[in-house]
């Protein structure tokens, strides 16, 4: 039986100014439970890409599908429906420093209105899932960066997305801290989840042989399963 | 335990200097408007009474009989425009002039109930149609003379004109400073507040959830000055009702009806409270639509 396609990008071509296109009429699909690495260097497209998938940009050319619906016709004031369904994990953490863990998770809880019960129940699941629960009145400047990333996914996963975004979430953490990280993703694909991980981190791409699309000067050069380097 | 992002009334914390700076600013707009509003009361309560006091004194011949007088005065008060007619025989004029000169007893032993002549005092129900209808007294063969305050009614027209249109000037002038200095402080407040905002439209926060509690905080800053200046009227009301004028003023636009300084201080208080809550919410979702960008 052939998979259905969770998200789609047709065609999606994104110019800044007058300069060359970042995205050239790049395409690809994610299957439901896909792990993929969307590698490339520092402006080949890769944060762009992640970008319009969740309309912080919209592109100049192309469509983006998330189960069959066209992200772009979406209103915008509708689409905080869609990013309840895409969690998205910055490279930056995005943690608020006056908030405990607890706290940041809970954010993703506050915006669809849960009761205090619905959230003293998930959250400690969160937490556990991406082994933060000892730490769930910490601080983010009592963390770790491995551990702020992890409880950046945590919140990611709270509205269990059917898709998690990563971009370069291991770009300001030790490799120490990386390879937990990647554990707790790894984990989560497991469970069902798709990741879409951006990254120019080879190691970890050598690591993990999942699938690789690689990005060159906005363009799809290579999407296989493999190494960084193909 | 859930987390909260804008507790009401944080920039009072964060910006101290600014937010008291705009809640001065505010307040005095309110008191501004406060006092233009019971101004308005007062001086429409002062012409109502005026226009109940304003009359036609018609002076009678003395061969003008007095069933012709009382036959007039029948007449007059089947007119429309009449509001009550009175009689005044020689006989009450003499009273009332001897009560009015009790301390001048030379001029009364010259004066007698002859001298004095009879007269018809005629209460209008508007001032526009005192001099109509004292032009039409005047043809009357037994008027002698025909006599009104119209001069008196004009100058305060005038004067209370006057001063309506500088406190609506005024007023306007604060109210658009007030609802600049919501924007300017919501403004910042969004700025400051742009890691947090942009976290929620991570998660997938709507933009009303978004949008209320900063729109919030504009309504609070709003209806805390107006509050203040709500009291400051209400207070003022009260004390100029123990202290110079407890009786009843006649409530503009509401005939029949009448209220004590204080009454009408707090309606008043009530009138700038909700214009204070509009205001805010007004200049909120300027703010929010111009500097959030979600």
């Amino acid at each position: 039986m052939q998979k259905k396609e969770q998200i789609e990008f047709k065609h999606i071509t994104k110019i800044y100014g007058d300069g060359d296109p970042v995205l050239d009429k790049v395409g690809f699909s994610l299957f439901r439970g896909d792990f993929a690495f969307l590698v490339g260097e520092s402006g080949a497209g890769k944060s762009t890409l992640v970008k319009i998938l969740i309309r912080e940009e919209e592109p100049d050319e192309g469509e983006v599908y998330f189960e069959d619906q066209n992200l772009l016709e979406i209103p915008k004031k509708d689409f905080h429906k869609i990013r309840r369904k895409i969690g998205v994990v910055f490279q930056d953490f995005k943690l608020l420093e006056s908030k405990t863990v607890y706290e940041n998770v809970a954010i993703s809880l506050e915006v669809v209105k849960s009761s205090h019960k619905e959230t003293s129940d998930l959250i400690p699941n969160v937490l556990s899932m991406v082994h933060l629960l000892d730490k769930k009145d910490h601080f983010p400047n009592q963390l770790s960066g491995g551990e702020k990333q992890r409880v950046s996914i945590a919140r990611a996963l709270a509205h269990e997305p059917d898709i998690l975004v990563a971009d370069e979430p291991t770009g300001m953490i030790d490799p120490e801290s990386g390879e937990r990280v990647m554990e707790v993703l790894e984990q989560i694909n497991t469970r069902g989840t798709t990741i879409l991980m951006a990254t120019h981190d080879k190691d970890i791409v050598n690591s993990y042989k999942k699938r690789v699309i690689r990005i060159k000067s906005g363009k799809i050069v290579s999407d296989k399963e493999g190494g960084y380097d193909g | 335990m859930m987390a909260k992002f804008f507790k009401l009334g944080e920039p009072l914390k964060k910006e101290r200097m600014l937010s008291l700076a705009n809640i001065m600013v505010m307040t005095i707009t309110f008191l501004i408007l406060g006092l233009f509003l019971m101004l308005v009361f007062v001086s429409q309560s002062t012409l109502s009474y005026l226009e109940q006091q304003t009359q036609i004194t018609a002076f009678f011949k003395d061969d003008f009989g007095e069933d012709q007088i009382v036959s007039l005065k029948e007449e007059l008060m089947r007119d429309e425009r009449v509001y009550n007619v009175e009689y005044i025989s020689k006989e009450d004029a003499l009273e009332i002039f001897t009560e009015i000169n009790k301390d001048e007893p030379l001029l009364l032993e010259a004066v007698t109930a002859n001298i004095l002549p009879a007269s018809l005092n005629i209460q209008t129900k508007k001032v526009e149609d005192l001099q109509v209808l004292a032009e039409q007294l005047n043809q009357n063969e037994g008027v002698e003379g025909v006599r009104y305050f119209e001069e008196v009614m004009s100058s305060f027209q005038q004067i209370a004109q006057v001063i309506y249109l500088l406190g609506f000037l005024l007023s306007g002038m604060f109210l658009f400073i007030s609802f600049s200095a919501i924007i300017i402080t919501l403004r910042i407040f969004i700025s400051r507040k742009g890691r947090e905002i942009e976290i929620l439209k991570l998660v997938g926060a709507s933009n009303s959830f978004v949008q209320r509690p900063i729109i919030a905080q504009g309504v609070f800053f709003s209806f805390i000055s107006s509050f203040l200046a709500a009291m400051v009227i209400i207070l003022g009301a009260l004390l100029i009702e123990q202290t110079y004028f407890s009786g009843e003023l006649i409530v503009p636009f509401a005939e029949g009806f009448t209220a004590t300084p204080f009454v009408l201080g707090i309606a008043t208080g009530v009138i700038l409270i909700v214009s204070g809550i509009i205001l805010g919410l007004l200049a909120s979702k300027t703010a929010v639509i111009k500097y959030l960008k979600f």
